[in-house]
């Protein structure tokens, strides 16, 4: 999740003097990477837009108290990740996960919310099948323990670099690609099962 | 390379880090090993997969359902900031160091409390007992003055038929006590006692002796009053008077011979009436006086009875010096030093 090259120091800067119509561009150029992280986080639609909102809400709160302006990324995803971590335990709590009300993107019927994107030129039956993928790679991610869903969806969906991992998760770079490691293997093996 | 080694390496080898030299180790391991090589099929697979989920499109209406939550939020924060005075909203900065010079301030006031107060409290008890001995003499009379007029009232009311009407209009209140006190003193004591509220605070010898007269059973009171002079009256209300019985067979003569012999000794007679006479003699000659009158009796069954001279006459005494210097008049002083009242009762045998 890099500062995508249209935020601007100044934005930031006037986003922390209480401009909204800064926190509005900050919110437009971040919304997109927030949100997948906490659909892939949580699996669900309604909670992770719900979950995404709360985390600009945040921002916007408490975006008076970052020092450096620079760090603004970090800070960022340091927040989602924190409201997912939080978010998730509240569900769990309240077996969220164990019912049916787990949302199933492929399956939903509202597709402008699930679209996935896609390639194009895929045919029908392609896009099925990714659907079928996709619908297959959320339960399993769900199936895995909570940091090894973390490393993966910021390492393999969310695109993170080791050093960024290791900044946001206060891990050595070590470390995080021996977890990632047994986590992809765990996943394997979950996917393995439920295609059986 | 065995297949445990080779699994390890599966990661690396997809994301293509590893060394080439070790990246052939592990191909050539899995070449040569189909159970490796099925193995990294699916994990190669499962990496598609992961790669190939792509990006969600973000949900219509976002931004708006964010501006919304954030009016809502604010609209039920503003009440709870306000009836915090603003303390939620202020900055960690300003926070912080009002906090620590809170905590700061009740640190020196609980010191303050802890150790200062048992200061402050000995100092006080310190000076108690040089700034009041007088307040409290003052005031432990004023109790007991209050006490024994509280009897007196307890004791009239219980037992009404014991004591005369003007006694017990006398114990009743400490009115009239005080007015008797003021015909005694004149106006000097009016001028120095403006109220009985002030009195109590300001002269309390005044009040406690008043009581203190009140208390004193006196047989006839009233005659006592009638017969004396203005300066006879102070004396007899500051001092109670002494008291003779004789006991005679010849009253009417004996009485002549008392007055006699008052005047012989330089006394007057205040009153007789029947078989009493209360005669004012000199001090100094009272002692022959009564020797005198012991011998004149010629039944000499004389039965003196020094009542109230000596169960109170010495306190009396201190008291109206005391009482005497209090009210700063040196002749009332020499005319109760020099002279006694005396009583003397002549019973018929």
């Amino acid at each position: 999740m890099k500062t995508p090259p249209g935020i601007q120091r100044e934005t930031i800067e006037n986003c922390k003097a209480g401009d909204e119509k800064a926190f509005e561009e900050v919110v437009l150029h971040y919304q997109k990477k927030v949100f997948n992280i906490t659909y892939r986080m949580l699996g669900n639609l309604e909670e992770a837009k719900d979950l995404a909102q709360e985390v600009f809400i945040s921002v916007f709160e408490s975006i008076k108290d970052l020092k450096e302006e620079a760090k603004f990324d970090a800070w960022l995803k340091k927040i989602t990740l924190n409201h997912c971590r939080n978010r998730w335990k509240y569900l769990k709590r309240r077996k969220y996960f164990n019912s049916d009300s787990l949302d199933d993107p492929v399956e939903t019927e509202d597709g402008a919310m699930t679209k996935v994107i896609s390639d194009p030129s895929d045919n029908p039956e392609t896009l099925y099948e990714k659907k079928v993928i996709q619908q297959l790679v959320q339960r399993g991610l769900l199936n895995l323990k909570e940091d090894q869903r973390e490393l993966i969806v910021l390492r393999d969906l969310q695109g993170f670099s080791y050093e960024e991992m290791g900044e946001l998760l206060g891990l050595p770079e070590g470390t995080i690609k021996s977890k990632l490691h047994r986590a992809r293997m765990d996943l394997k093996g979950i996917l393995e099962r439920s295609a059986h | 390379m065995d297949c445990e080694e080779a699994r390890d390496r599966f990661s690396s080898l997809w994301e293509k880090e590893l060394i080439p030299s070790e990246e052939n180790k592990v191909r050539e391991h899995l070449s040569s090993c189909p159970g490796c090589q099925e193995e990294w099929g699916r994990f190669e697979k499962t990496m598609q997969w992961l790669h190939s989920a792509g990006e969600v499109e973000i949900p219509n209406g976002f931004l708006p359902e964010l501006y919304k939550k954030m009016g809502e939020r604010k609209s039920k924060a503003t009440p709870t900031e306000k009836a915090k005075g603003g303390w939620v909203s202020l900055p960690q900065s300003l926070k912080l160091p009002v906090q620590a010079v809170a905590m700061v301030a009740i640190v020196f006031l609980v010191l303050y409390l802890t150790k200062m107060m048992p200061i402050e409290r000995g100092r006080l008890r310190e000076s108690k007992p040089i700034s009041s001995p007088l307040f409290a003499e003052k005031k432990s009379e004023q109790v007991f003055a209050q006490k024994e007029v509280e009897k007196e009232r307890r004791a009239v009311e219980f037992h009404p038929n014991t004591r005369r009407s003007e006694d017990v209009e006398q114990a009743k209140t400490p009115v009239p006590g005080k007015k008797k006190l003021e015909e005694a003193y004149g106006p000097q004591m009016k001028a120095e006692a403006p109220s009985s509220k002030t009195e109590v605070g300001t002269n309390p010898p005044i009040d406690s002796r008043a009581v203190a007269r009140l208390k004193v059973p006196s047989p006839e009171p009233k005659e006592i009053e009638k017969g004396l002079t203005a300066k006879d009256k102070l004396v007899a209300a500051s001092k109670p008077p002494r008291e003779i019985v004789l006991r005679i067979s010849n009253q009417e003569r004996m009485i002549s011979l008392v007055h006699e012999l008052v005047r012989e000794f330089g006394g007057e007679i205040v009153t007789s009436e029947g078989n009493m006479v209360l005669a004012s003699l000199p001090t100094n000659s009272f002692s022959e006086f009564e020797n005198e009158l012991a011998g004149l009796s010629a039944s000499i069954g004389t039965d003196k009875e020094d009542v109230k001279g000596s169960l109170r006459g010495e306190p009396s005494e201190k008291r109206e010096e005391a009482d005497v210097k209090s009210q700063g008049s040196p002749r009332t002083a020499t005319d109760q030093e020099k002279h006694t009242v005396v009583r003397i009762l002549l019973i018929q045998e």
